[in-house]
């Protein structure tokens, strides 16, 4: 028994050496450079020379930025465009695909419109975004389609009008996000023992029944991955502020890490950007603690 | 061994012999993010191409950059072992400024007078090739060399002033006077595109008609805390233009791009904005003709000295690289420059045939020999290009009033001034 426990413990040791190239790449790629940016937020920094070390005075002019407590609330908007509203619609769409498109036209049109649905996650972000200014723009698609339907009232300055500009990005977000959602939770229902539905399809239950009552509590594992990882780039939502606004009108879509890259590349404030990335990374952080600790108190209670 | 991985090793066998002979050559590295269709990109090319024919033992390589790549990480690049020998570089205190003050150029000043440099430039020229010790341009050491200038006017369409019955208006009144002809007939008179820089250098264009020597060097030097009375005056100048109709609300949904746009298809008659678009309206407008008029100022006007070519500390070639600055600086180089339809200092007049050129080049004398060059409003503080653009889409879609404008620019500005 003794000399078993000890080879045991020798083909651990042994395992652990296959974890260094990881850890090291962890260590270089991930912990290093976070050490570095919380370590720079103490200082003043121009991103050549010598940073200064200047204490808390980055976080305190935090405190009284507007932009930075405007970027803020603009995160709240791009939670409910990167998650609350793409989880909706991607459950809505999956279920509808899953079992009603599927059933009724066949395999073949369900996977063309999940192919279809995800197409804005594989464009690359800055072709979408030129995209979406041109249809955006006061002259653009948007506007020539509603003057042409005799909507012509209802056009807008959707990117430079600080009351649209906001709800427009938002809007590009959900149909970027949509996709995501709907093929995860695709792959989950294909994992629901399909005797639920017959069940519950004999005792006579309707389509909406049946997704509130069998879809969504049987999907919970998925609807919670993907709302954890949305919600954390909802948190550091950039690029399609950067490709269409730059942050415009006046700050109005301002995200924190839209500040963060223009105090970085535009005002060289190093050590400022690096104060408010890392209150960012301490929100995500705290953010994502909360939910796993949610998941793993739910798991242990339905075992 | 199968046909894969033999594959593979033909391949990496090519490339380390590739790898090798690049090595054993010399090489000469050169970056420049001037359009290809530019004046500047057209004729750098063909510079490069002299430069390789005379050194036919020398590997050249050419990158194109961007402005915004430069602007954003240029010093980043430059204080790491990737610089190229030679590139152009971003003017200003917060660009060229701030390498040069972190020694990671190369000192041009014995290079200005051994090279024959200073046969093509005068003082005025070499403004913001000087940066003293803490980066602020304007004394100091020559760490970049200039070989065109630029300029922001407004471009405007001479068939439609002509049919429109609008003379070029001479002085600041007849400016709106000409845009209420044009709104009469139911035209948008200027295009603008609030969205990017076009705002900020029209806005500009109409502080600095108010601004004088002083305002000028207080402004760019960072010297006090900033008047803001040529831009309040600027600011109500737009509001009211905007309230008149001579611009769209629109604007602030429109780039540089759109607003270039809206004059080269010939919706409206003027666009105010910088020299740089020369070498597109030369190519792309057909249906009209089209002319530049300076924006009526008592003397100052934004425009400068254009991006420097400056040789990083590190550069592995740096006799290339004057012999190239040289090259752009000859009369050959920029005679040729202003046939391309850009803004050259040196051109020989008698064999410029581009009346495009032609014009620039004189535009750009008259206001340099008057020292109106103001340059460029974003200058004195990094980030107010971004400032500026923020506050201006503000200002255009009414949530900022022209007081409200000045003053947040203003806190900005102060901010800076006291923390640098």
């Amino acid at each position: 028994m003794a000399v078993d426990s000890v080879s045991v413990g020798r083909h651990r040791r042994g395992y652990y050496l296959y974890l260094i190239p990881g850890f090291i790449g962890l260590l270089l790629i991930v912990i290093g450079p976070q050490i570095a940016n919380f370590v720079l937020s103490f200082t003043a920094w121009k991103g050549v020379g010598t940073p200064r070390w200047i204490g808390g005075q980055n976080y305190q002019r935090l405190l009284t930025d507007d932009q930075f407590w405007g970027s803020m609330h603009n995160t709240l908007w791009y939670m409910l465009s990167m998650t609350a509203i793409p989880v909706l619609i991607g459950l809505v769409l999956a279920s509808l695909l899953f079992d009603y498109v599927r059933d009724q036209f066949g395999e073949k049109l369900s996977s063309f419109f999940r192919a279809a649905f995800y197409l804005p996650q594989i464009l690359p972000l800055t072709v979408a975004g030129v995209l979406w200014g041109w249809i955006l723009n006061p002259v653009g698609v948007a506007n020539a389609i509603l003057k042409m339907v005799g909507l012509g009232a209802f056009a807008q300055n959707w990117l430079g009008d600080a009351t649209y500009a906001l709800p427009a990005v938002s809007l590009v977000i959900v149909w970027i996000q949509v996709g995501y959602c709907l093929v995860v939770f695709m792959a989950g229902l294909s994992r629901i023992d399909p005797s639920l539905y017959e069940a519950a399809q004999l005792d006579g239950a309707g389509w909406w029944q049946r997704l509130l009552s069998i879809t969504i509590p049987m999907l919970a594992p998925e609807i919670f991955v993907v709302v954890l990882t949305t919600l954390i780039h909802a948190l550091k939502v950039f690029a399609p502020v950067f490709v269409l606004t730059q942050g415009g009108p006046d700050d109005a879509t301002l995200a924190p890490s839209y500040l963060t890259y223009y105090h970085f590349f535009a005002t060289q404030r190093v050590g400022y950007a690096a104060a408010v990335s890392t209150v960012q990374m301490i929100l995500t952080l705290g953010l994502a603690a909360i939910f796993i600790w949610y998941q793993t108190r739910q798991a242990a209670r339905e075992a | 061994m199968t046909a894969l991985p033999r594959l593979a090793l033909v391949a990496a066998t090519a490339f380390s012999l590739m790898a090798g002979t690049a090595l054993s050559q010399d090489t000469f590295n050169i970056w420049w993010f001037e359009g290809a269709d530019s004046a500047q990109g057209i004729t750098w090319t063909e510079a490069l191409e002299e430069l390789k024919a005379a050194h036919p033992d020398v590997t050249v390589n050419f990158e194109q950059k961007t402005f915004d790549q430069m602007q954003q990480s240029g010093s980043m690049i430059l204080n790491s072992a990737e610089a190229p020998d030679i590139l152009e570089y971003n003017k200003g205190n917060a660009t060229a400024g701030l390498v040069s003050s972190q020694g990671l150029l190369t000192n041009l000043d014995e290079a200005f007078t051994a090279e024959g440099w200073d046969k093509f430039l005068n003082e005025g020229q070499l403004v913001l090739s000087r940066y003293n010790e803490l980066g602020v341009y304007g004394s100091g050491s020559i760490w970049g060399i200039s070989t065109y200038g630029e300029y922001v006017s407004a471009y405007y369409n001479i068939d439609a002033f002509e049919k429109a019955g609008v003379n070029v208006p001479t002085t600041l009144e007849e400016l709106p006077a000409a845009f209420d002809t044009f709104k009469a007939q139911g035209v948008v008179p200027l295009a603008l595109g609030g969205a990017s820089t076009g705002g900020q250098h029209l806005l500009a264009s109409l502080a600095y008609t108010k601004a004088d020597d002083t305002w000028i060097q207080n402004y760019q030097g960072l010297k006090e805390p900033l008047d803001g009375a040529p831009y309040l005056y600027a600011a109500q100048t737009l509001t009211d233009w905007l309230a008149k109709g001579y611009i769209t609300k629109d604007s602030t949904g429109m780039n540089d791009d759109d607003a270039a746009l809206q004059f080269t298809s010939g919706q409206s008659p003027v666009y105010v904005s910088g020299t740089w678009n020369l070498g597109n309206f030369s190519a792309n407008i057909k249906d009209f003709k089209w002319g530049q008029f300076v924006i009526p100022t008592p003397k100052f006007s934004v425009g400068s000295t254009g991006n420097l070519w400056v040789i990083p500390k590190g550069s592995k070639n740096p006799a290339l690289a004057k012999e190239f600055i040289s090259l752009l600086l000859s009369t050959k180089y920029q005679t040729e420059q202003a046939n391309n339809g850009g803004v050259s200092f040196g051109a020989d007049a008698a064999q410029v045939t581009n009346p495009v050129g032609a014009n620039a080049s004189a535009v750009f004398k008259q206001i340099a020999d008057k020292q109106g060059l103001g340059f460029y409003p974003d200058w004195p503080v990094p980030g107010f290009y971004d400032v500026l653009n923020q506050k201006d889409t503000g200002l255009l879609q009414g949530t900022l009033t022209p007081e409200q404008f000045v003053e947040e620019i203003k806190e900005v500005y102060d901010d800076a001034q006291m923390s640098q």
